[in-house]
């Protein structure tokens, strides 16, 4: 438990971490791409490009996880006032950005072939345009204070509001008559994505959360070591 | 009793401090006419087309006159110490800032109610639906007020970065121009449902903003 709250534990345990977490993060990649680009079938209708989907369904889950374990971790800060979640927070958020921006990137690649257009003005995609702005907006907060603890707080104020935007993500397909489909995979009925597609999906999301995790934990430790040098 | 004088006097302050320079509040509905015409000359004069995007015009520029309104919020009282004052001599913060919402939204949101009609007669609306644009106005005109105090709170010690603050209202804007003008565009039916979902935003907004203001208003005193 003190693993996600106390910089030094932190440190300790990430560095029995790291090296076999990019072992991992390797192999599942490897193993993902040879599944996605070779040995999963073309769909009857898409064709190949439904191959874009092996990175743009990860790199969107990634992008809604890291904003709310960003939420979780200001929750955290603002009522029992542990710095370390701050670090955290100004640590991901880049790593957060990025997959937005990699989704949105594969989405518009996606759509041109299958809808003819690279934008549409469609509740999903617009609600994801919008959490790429704040992940942006979260960047700039931090830079934007003379004190840096002050801009900690408001950032985390800020992360807390943002979050609103979360389940207006994930809800988007079902509360409107969107362009984009809603989802294949849900807890609560069974998937109706075929196995043979599903197996390389899972193998991709499995090896970005570990590349996720191993980018976020160094980031982390060179924000610990950045503090360190400033006192 | 004390506590109702007490605020009776802060917000008797609000109104003197304001109308001692209420060109503030004209220049502020002359920016609101000038951003129509700024339109009108990028769009053209087409009747039609003015009367179609009249609505989105109106709220666009809603919010750009909220942006120039937030630093009015804590600002100046943070500066000359003011908001301290007012605290020890025992109003807590989050009242201050439902004082605020209030005297603001009168200053700076209020009259726009009298220029609404001005900009239908510019874009050639018809009259019909004013009412409704009118009950939509207030509800949310309220929303941004809200905030703009939450955005004045949180941009008081930011002095490196000038476009966050109006960066933030926008932002959390969305919702709101997209229920407002859709209300007013949509069939009879579709209104009443917008209507309460912007209602529904309002209320939530004005639950949790006076303890979003006042954690903000506090950080900044106590790292001034």
């Amino acid at each position: 438990m003190k693993f996600f709250l106390n910089p030094s534990e932190f440190n300790r345990i990430s560095n029995l971490l790291v090296k076999p977490l990019f072992i991992l993060s390797f192999l599942t990649l490897t193993l993902g791409l040879i599944f996605a680009l070779y040995l999963s079938p073309d769909d009857y209708q898409q064709g190949s490009t439904v191959r874009i989907m092996y990175v743009h369904v990860p790199s969107a889950w990634l992008a809604l996880l890291t904003f709310m374990i960003m939420t979780i971790y200001s929750i955290i800060g603002l009522t029992f006032k542990t710095p370390f979640s701050f670090i955290v927070n100004s640590a991901i958020a880049p790593i957060g950005a990025t997959f937005t921006f990699i989704c949105l990137i594969t989405g518009s690649l996606w759509g041109k072939p299958m809808w003819g257009t690279w934008w549409v003005w469609d509740a999903r995609l617009t609600s994801v345009a919008v959490l790429f702005i704040l992940y942006i907006l979260i960047i700039f907060f931090k830079k934007s204070f003379h004190n840096i603890e002050v801009g900690e707080k408001i950032t985390a104020i800020f992360i807390i509001l943002g979050s609103i935007n979360l389940p207006i993500i994930k809800f988007s397909v079902d509360w409107w008559n969107t362009l984009h489909q809603p989802a294949s995979i849900s807890k609560l009925s069974s998937p109706s994505i075929h196995l043979s597609m599903m197996i390389p999906l899972i193998i991709m999301t499995l090896a970005f959360t570990m590349i996720g995790l191993l980018i976020g934990i160094i980031r982390i430790k060179s924000e610990i070591a950045q503090r360190k040098q400033r006192i | 009793m004390k506590l109702f004088n007490s605020i009776l006097a802060v917000i008797y302050r609000e109104f003197k401090l304001t109308f001692r320079n209420s060109y503030d509040i004209l220049s502020i509905l002359i920016f609101f006419i000038l951003g129509i015409l700024i339109f009108v000359f990028s769009i053209g004069p087409n009747k039609e087309l003015l009367s179609q995007l009249s609505i989105g015009i109106v709220w666009t520029l809603l919010i750009l006159a909220t942006n120039l309104t937030f630093k009015k919020f804590y600002q100046e009282d943070l500066n000359d110490g003011n908001i301290y004052l007012l605290h020890i001599s025992g109003i807590s913060y989050e009242i201050i800032v439902i004082i605020k919402l209030f005297c603001l939204w009168i200053f700076f949101q209020l009259p726009f109610l009298i220029m609404i009609p001005v900009a239908f007669l510019l874009f050639g609306n018809n009259f019909e639906n004013i009412y409704l644009v009118m009950e939509i106005f207030i509800i949310s005109s309220l929303i941004l007020t809200t905030l703009a105090s939450i955005s004045g709170a949180m941009n008081l010690l930011n002095n490196k970065n000038i476009a966050l603050g109006s960066s933030i209202i926008m932002i959390f804007s969305i919702p709101i121009i997209i229920f407002s003008v859709s209300a007013i565009n949509s069939s009879v039916e579709l209104i009443q449902p917008q209507i309460n979902i912007l209602l529904g935003i309002l209320f939530l907004f004005l639950a949790i903003t006076p303890w979003i203001s006042a954690f903000c208003i506090k950080i900044a005193i106590s790292n001034k």
